[in-house]
Formats: C-alpha cells, sequence, structure tokens
C-alpha cells in the first residue's frame, strides 16, 4: 500500500538514546492520531531487547515541537510533531 | 570510544532583553565571558562556575560528556534568566525612589558547554552584574538551581577500568 501514513520523529537522549542505540526515529502513527501517553508503549514495542526502556519512558517528561509538555493525556500526536524523551536532567 | 555526536546536540544562543544564554562545544572562557557582563552602572558581578569533579564513590573519572537538546534547553535557559530578573531586579536596602528613576541593570549570562568536557574545566558559567550585590547572589543562585532542574542537558560519566558502554548517565536530584 503506498498511502502516505503519518509518522513523527521521536528524539532520544541521554539514557533514553543509550537504551534504544537510536538518537531518534521515524514512527508511524494511526492517521486518527495516537495520544502521547501511548506513545511509551509502542515506543517499548519497537525495541523489545533495549534495557531499561520501560523504566526510563516511566521516569522521563515529553516534549512536542520543542514545547514541554504537562499533561501526556491531553496531547494527540497527529503526524509530522517532533517528540523528544526528555529524561531526567543532569546539566551543570 | 562510543560517540554522543547527537544531530539535534547543537551549539546555540540566544539574546533576550534579560540576558544572554550560550550552549557550546568550546572551552569557557571565563574572562572573555565576565567582559561581556561589565558595566559601569553596576557595583558587583557575581559569578559562578561549575568544572567538571575527577571521582565519584572512589572511581576515577576519566572524561565527561555533555549532551543537550539545544533547540528546547536555549528556550529553557532564556526563561530562567528571565525569571531571575524579574525576581530579584530590585534590592532590600535600594530606596524606592531609584526604582522609578534607572530600572537596575541586573545583567544575566549564562554559558554551558557540550561535548567532552575534560577533568577540572568549567561546565557552566553564570556571571551576572548588578548595581547592588544581594540581588546578584540571588540571581546567580537562582539561575544555577534551576539550571540544573529544568534545562535539557545532561551529562555522562566515564571511569576508569570500566566498560564505555555502560557508563552512567547521571540524574541530577
Amino acid at each position: 500500500m503506498t498511502s502516505a501514513s503519518p509518522t513523527i520523529t521521536v528524539l532520544y537522549f541521554a539514557a533514553a538514546s543509550t537504551a534504544t542505540g537510536l538518537p531518534y526515529e521515524t514512527i508511524p502513527v494511526p492517521s486518527e492520531g495516537l495520544l502521547l501517553s501511548s506513545l511509551p508503549k509502542l515506543i517499548v514495542s519497537r525495541h523489545p531487547s533495549a534495557n531499561d526502556l520501560n523504566h526510563i519512558l516511566e521516569t522521563s517528561q515529553w516534549s512536542v515541537d520543542a514545547e514541554m509538555i504537562d499533561d501526556p493525556e491531553f496531547v494527540t500526536l497527529k503526524g509530522g510533531e517532533e517528540v523528544a524523551v526528555i529524561c531526567p536532567v543532569s546539566g551543570g | 570510544m562510543e560517540s554522543l555526536n547527537h544531530a539535534a546536540s547543537t551549539e546555540a544562543h540566544l539574546e533576550v532583553p534579560a540576558g544572554k544564554c550560550v550552549i557550546t562545544y568550546s572551552k569557557l572562557d571565563v574572562e572573555k565571558i565576565l567582559s561581556t557582563v561589565k558595566d559601569d552602572g553596576s557595583g558587583a558581578i557575581v559569578t559562578f562556575i561549575g568544572t567538571t569533579r575527577n571521582s565519584f564513590q572512589g572511581k576515577v573519572v576519566t572524561r565527561l560528556e555533555y549532551q543537550a537538546y539545544s533547540k528546547l534547553a536555549i528556550k529553557t535557559l532564556a526563561t530562567i534568566v528571565d525569571e531571575a530578573t524579574q525576581q530579584f531586579h530590585r534590592s532590600d536596602h535600594q530606596p524606592q525612589n531609584e526604582t522609578t528613576k534607572s530600572p537596575p541593570l541586573l545583567k544575566p549570562v549564562v554559558y554551558h558547554r557540550l561535548g567532552v568536557v575534560p577533568v577540572g574545566e568549567p561546565s557552566i558559567v553564570i556571571a551576572v552584574s548588578c548595581p547592588h550585590r544581594k540581588e546578584a547572589f540571588r540571581a546567580c543562585e537562582y539561575i544555577l538551581e534551576e539550571v540544573k532542574k529544568r534545562a535539557q542537558i545532561w551529562k555522562r560519566e566515564f571511569y576508569e577500568g570500566e566498560d564505555e558502554r555502560t557508563a552512567v548517565w547521571k540524574e541530577n536530584v
């Protein structure tokens, strides 16, 4: 099928990047959209052997198009977004 | 060596009315940074220089690497600088009428380094110039604490004699 399924770009940093072995990946989302709160499960299903990924995602925050998200339950990804997994930070 | 080169971990700078924020792979030049906040109307420059430590829980740290989601981190730094100038713009001992005549020049800059930072070199430099020392100290501490809490920047420590692939990403608590 050639229909262009919508996709999002997911950026991984720090522990999330080490666990997935990727700096980012492109992930298809359903045409009706995907709740941001459902994304962790989808990411884990794509990396079944990634060490500790579930825990890393559970303890992370999320950004969409470079804005921090307060409540992932209220954000629907429709395709085209840049989503980032924001692991606990350690700057300074 | 496992590379941390990340396409989204780029250099970035943002100047807002409140101050200046820089994320850079270059070595931080403290003198040069101080010269950018110097102001003849200010009576003080408070500076914080965070440097990398050579040990952690008895292990020898061979190197540290910083990574950022620069596009977002630079906005976070600017927000923090803006909050600091809003909160600490007036000293307790400053006469009220001085505020109305000329607003105090609280002028913060924040520099954060990325990539490999050799032990002993600065990873962060915060400088705040201000007519009165108290609010400069407060603003500097506020900026440091909030950067550690909120800026989308991560540090990884590599220890002597340990597999690099298992090097730990730190978490500020």
